[in-house]
């Protein structure tokens, strides 16, 4: 895990470095906003703590140009005092999380903990049932051959994989797949276990999906 | 002095299909006539054509003799017409997956033709992604025929390949792109499950 601190107050600096290195971290340091941004053009990072008051470029304009050139690191902002509208602000321009001034370092190093933990998780994970695999990242769904599945479709397998065995409403489904899209209703889930049902069938896996129209499914091993 | 009162037969070039030639095409018209009429049988039971095209020919003289010396048979005949089975070679491209199986099982029921051996590549998916259905028929238990049965995807990935097999000594990153042309046929394979299972939903409203 890589990890980009900027903090222009340079014992801090030190400090947070060494304590994210001694929990295996690897850390690179920077003392100003336009630093950082470089050195996000130049690597890679897990994650990036970001001072609000720095000389240079401040946290939240470096923050907003990294934002606005698609680079999607969570970012730890650090606020003086407790200023709620620095809080905010950062919020809004993009962080992922704020740590006020003066802070514990074990609080420091279990947001940083939590934040890379997110993303490690959200990242591509094999999960398998019976005797198929779906890649959650590219979306491949194997068994006897493979398919690539659509993002709802990934989505809705992964679903009923977690819970396999078990009876799914049409409710609960929608709720958890097409949450916030109003224009998903009952036909839009049998019609989506319907494409699912053919291409488990079509990649020969030994599972099966079962239920009727707005009522429960159901996936299990054949 | 007497061989130059013979004929001379020796530089008369010899068809690799003998005697067979017409033989052939008139197979092979039965064929794509039998086909024809499964397909006009379909399209009133589905209210649409389900064969895209339908492409028959006759391998050339030329390419039957390069099969022969490539599988080391000599150039004769009987290697072309009972050793070799795809004198004739048949090409149906459908719209939908299930039409696939529908004119396999209806060719097949015909009493003048029995399958010889058949290759799902459609389940049986190769490892680079080729999708397709190939079967050997021998009609009147004289002739044989391949027909490869596919689905329009399956036909433009499959044309894709082919011309990137021409285009591989160039060099380049040829992993990247094997691996991105598996991914589109799986893709592509995926786009076909989804429009088959739309056309069952339309037809079940019905």
């Amino acid at each position: 895990m890589k990890v980009l601190i900027a903090e222009d107050t340079t014992d801090l600096n030190r400090v947070v470095t060494v304590m994210l290195q001694k929990f295996g971290y690897e850390v690179d340091s920077v003392y100003d906003g336009e630093a950082a941004l470089e050195q996000l053009e130049l690597s890679g990072y897990d994650a990036v703590i970001l001072d609000i008051m720095m000389p240079k470029m401040d946290g939240i304009t470096a923050l907003k140009n990294m934002r606005s050139r698609g680079i999607n690191v969570p970012v730890l902002m650090l606020t003086a005092k407790s200023e709620v509208d620095d809080r905010v602000a950062g919020l809004d321009a993009g962080a992922d999380d704020y740590l006020p001034k003066p802070f514990a370092m074990k609080e420091l190093l279990a947001r940083v903990n939590a934040m890379t933990r997110r993303k490690t998780k959200y990242s591509g994970s094999l999960v398998t049932y019976a005797d198929f695999s779906l890649n959650t990242d590219t979306l491949e769904l194997a068994a006897e051959n493979s398919v690539r599945l659509s993002m709802k479709e990934c989505e809705l397998l992964h679903l009923l994989a977690l819970h396999g065995g078990k009876e799914l409403t049409t409710d609960y489904i929608l709720e958890h797949v097409w949450r916030g899209d109003d224009s998903a209703d009952e036909s839009t889930v049998y019609l989506y276990v319907k494409y699912l049902k053919r291409k488990l069938a079509g990649i020969g896996a030994a599972a099966q999906l079962t239920g009727e129209r707005s009522g429960a499914y159901m996936l299990r091993s054949k | 002095m007497s061989t130059l009162n013979q004929p001379v037969v020796k530089d008369i070039p010899l068809s690799i299909y003998g005697t067979s030639g017409p033989l052939l095409e008139e197979t092979m018209q039965m064929v794509l006539e039998e086909i024809t009429k499964i397909r006009n049988e379909m399209a009133g039971e589905l209210g649409m054509d389900p064969v895209e095209h339908l492409l028959g020919r006759i391998k050339s003289e030329e390419s039957m003799r390069e099969k022969c010396r490539r599988k080391g048979l000599p150039e004769t005949p009987e290697s072309a017409l009972e050793k070799i089975h795809d004198a004739i070679g048949l090409r149906v491209v459908c719209a939908f997956l299930d039409d696939i199986y529908t004119i396999r099982d209806r060719l097949l029921a015909l009493p003048r033709i029995r399958l010889v051996e058949e290759k799902d590549y459609i389940r049986h998916v190769k490892p680079n992604g080729y999708r397709s259905f190939h079967m050997i028929i021998i009609v009147d238990e004289k002739i044989y025929a391949e027909i490869q049965l596919r689905t329009i995807s399956m036909d433009t990935w499959a044309a894709l390949e082919h011309h990137l097999k021409y285009k591989k000594e160039i060099g380049g990153n040829t992993a990247l792109i094997s691996a991105e042309l598996k991914r589109c046929a799986d893709e592509l394979a995926s786009t076909d499950s989804s429009m088959q299972t739309l056309r069952d939903m339309i037809r079940e409203l019905h």
